[in-house]
């Protein structure tokens, strides 16, 4: 299977890119420590129900809240290890330049994409910040989740946009051997 | 009507187009569902909705259980368990003619129990079992292809994420599939077990006897595997008992696994820090489709495609088996191309209602349990199919010496054995049934 390269291997680029790279891993991992905390959680509230018949209250909307917010962060790292499955049966035929192209039209996919859920998503936290909807229990306001939400739909957007860049140099050095 | 009929349609031939693209999945769904449901309701409608559906999407309760799942099978796969199942499965099964690949099949089994997928399960087993099975002389089309088809047992030994995914998608309860799951779970292990012996019947040569181990590296063999037995026991059998629900079960799952590895040493900082990027890659990966297919789900039913799927299947007067029959050479066919997941989250949608619409002499939530194991088995077979058999690539990049060919060729053993489970499932829907209906009394 034709893997993409990678930025994140053993070196990360340097300048600007790197920092990128590194604070778009740094923000999934951010999101793995929250997934970590959401479990010890839920695992406490079991035992504590389990052994003490007192569950810590609103262990479920916390937990719901908590993966939600995880996912979220880790969609930019997603995109920038090209994470994201692909049905590559179809183009195995497909010469360098081809396979480079699509890429570049996937990524491009990608930053329309998270350009236009940024957008949406900002009219989203407006109109909670308008309506304050809380959860039912623990009584936390929705639109404080949008906020981290935000800027991982941002580091999306950024991480397409290294990707694009990354196919687009790639397409530029396949052309001259791979025309025939 | 019949236009949004067109349109649903001529979506769909967009989506699977977009797909042979090469467009990831998640994205080539997105795309279609987004556009697709802006031409039959308005941009307007769809503009707003994006305002709350990803964020609705992502914290459905019933999901959390997935990156948990995930997270738990990435933190097992980095602390050594898979070779303590091996040594144990060995030290009973090994001194058999072709004991070694038995073992190796009852270990991806053990495995599969604490983590849900088949890749990570074939990859992480076939670093143990394949140079084993080299030491003992085993043919390579028969040591890759067990470790190929034994990584499928990761998918349907609870816990499985893409049993969760499917339980969202046709609303069904997530307890009674864990609990349908596990019979024919354990008829899958006792047909690969079988189907190695009748290998070995037939190539003796194929599966040398390993060595016969004395009592004593028996007991601590043995006694090796109790922890990972005792958390299996206790995250399933909690579930099974209505002890825990699945994501607190889950989440003490995770916790006892991260604890046992760390009291082995296993889990220093770098490889936790590992299974966390892991874990972030394939959960980011599994709630963007999810997403997606959300999305062309909002569009599909606009276009009322999957009531025209039904509508034509059900007026075709063919027999509710033979339209199953179909179904399923349909969702071995598309499984060989895509991954399981993204298969599930395909397909259902349009063949959900086809099935529900059938009278298979059972009432429908007993229907949703039956189709749903028998199509994860079917799309789990497209894992072990040629061409691109994902388990056998997996298997290929762990042993280069071995030709992709002579692993296929390994596999088609398991592969009559999967066919002979399904068809007696089929024909027996009670292997899937009982269970559920013992547990919940």
């Amino acid at each position: 299977m034709t893997a993409s390269p990678s930025f994140l291997g053993r070196r990360r680029p340097p300048g600007l890119i790197g920092l990128a790279c590194a604070a778009i891993e740094l923000w999934a991992l951010l999101g793995g420590g929250l997934l970590i905390a959401i479990v010890l959680l839920t695992a406490y509230s079991a035992a504590a129900n389990l052994l003490l018949g007192s569950p810590v209250p609103g262990d479920f909307e916390i937990a719901e809240v908590g993966v939600a917010l995880a996912a979220f962060a880790f969609l930019p790292y997603c995109q920038l290890t090209r994470a994201n499955v692909t049905a590559d049966v179809f183009t195995l035929w497909a010469g360098a330049r081809t396979q480079a192209a699509l890429a570049f039209v996937a990524s491009l996919v990608a930053l329309a994409f998270s350009l236009v859920l940024l957008w949406r998503m900002s009219e989203g936290l407006a109109d909670y910040r308008e309506y304050v909807e809380v959860t039912p229990i623990i009584g936390f306001p929705i639109w404080i989740a949008f906020l981290p939400i935000l800027v991982s739909l941002a580091l999306l957007l950024l991480a397409s946009v290294l990707t694009a860049l990354q196919d687009l140099r790639a397409l530029r050095s396949v052309i001259p051997t791979d025309i025939n | 009507m019949m236009d949004e009929l067109f349109v649903g349609l001529a979506g769909l031939a967009v989506l699977v187009l977009l797909i042979a693209l090469r467009l990831p999945v998640a994205y080539a769904m997105i795309l279609t569902g987004g556009i697709g449901a802006a031409i039959l309701s308005g941009p307007a409608i769809v503009l707003s909705q994006l305002k709350d559906l990803a964020y609705a999407q992502f914290s459905i309760y019933d999901l959390t259980v997935v990156p948990m799942f995930v997270l738990m099978g990435n933190i097992a796969t980095r602390a050594d368990l898979s070779r303590d199942l091996f040594r144990a499965a060995n030290a009973w099964l090994g001194w058999m003619r072709g004991g070694v690949a038995m073992a190796a099949i009852a270990a991806c089994a053990g495995f599969g129990a604490v983590c849900g997928s088949s890749l990570a399960t074939a990859s992480t087993m076939g670093q143990v079992a394949l140079p084993e099975l080299r030491r003992y002389r085993y043919s390579p089309a028969l040591a890759t292809g067990t470790v190929a088809a034994g990584g499928t047992l990761g998918i349907l030994i609870p816990p499985s994420v893409v049993l969760v995914v499917y339980a969202i998608i046709v609303e069904a309860n997530i307890v009674t599939l864990f609990m349908a799951a596990f019979l024919p779970g354990v008829l899958a292990v006792i047909f690969f077990i079988l189907a190695i012996g009748v290998t070995v019947l037939i190539h003796p040569k194929a599966g040398p006897p390993g060595l016969r181990v004395d009592a004593a590296e028996l007991r601590s063999a043995t006694l090796a595997v109790v922890p990972v037995t005792a958390i299996f026991g206790l995250v399933i059998g909690g579930i099974y008992l209505g002890v825990f629900n699945p994501t607190p079960a889950a989440a003490v799952g995770v916790f006892l696994v991260g604890l046992f590895g760390t009291l082995r040493g296993k889990l220093s900082w770098s490889a936790s820090i590992d299974a966390l990027r892991e874990t972030a890659k394939t959960t980011g990966m599994i709630y963007l489709i999810l997403l997606g297919a959300e999305l062309l789900k909002i569009f599909m039913s606009r276009g009322g495609v999957p009531m025209a799927a039904a509508d034509m299947m059900v007026s075709s007067g063919l027999s509710p088996h033979a339209i199953l029959i179909l179904l399923l050479v349909a969702l071995i066919f598309l499984g060989c191309l895509m991954d399981s997941l993204s298969m599930i989250l395909l397909a259902i949608p349009f063949f959900w209602p086809v099935i529900s619409g059938l009278d298979f002499g059972m009432d429908e939530e007993s229907l949703k349990i039956w189709f749903g194991i028998i199509a994860l088995i079917v799309v789990e077979l497209g894992l072990i199919t040629p061409p691109v058999g994902m388990n056998v690539f997996v298997i290929s990049a762990l042993s280069k010496d071995v030709p992709m060919r002579q692993t296929f060729l390994g596999v088609v053993p398991f592969f009559c054995a999967e066919l002979v489970r399904v068809a007696l499932i089929v024909a027996f829907p009670a292997i899937v049934l009982i269970l559920p209906r013992l547990l919940s009394g």
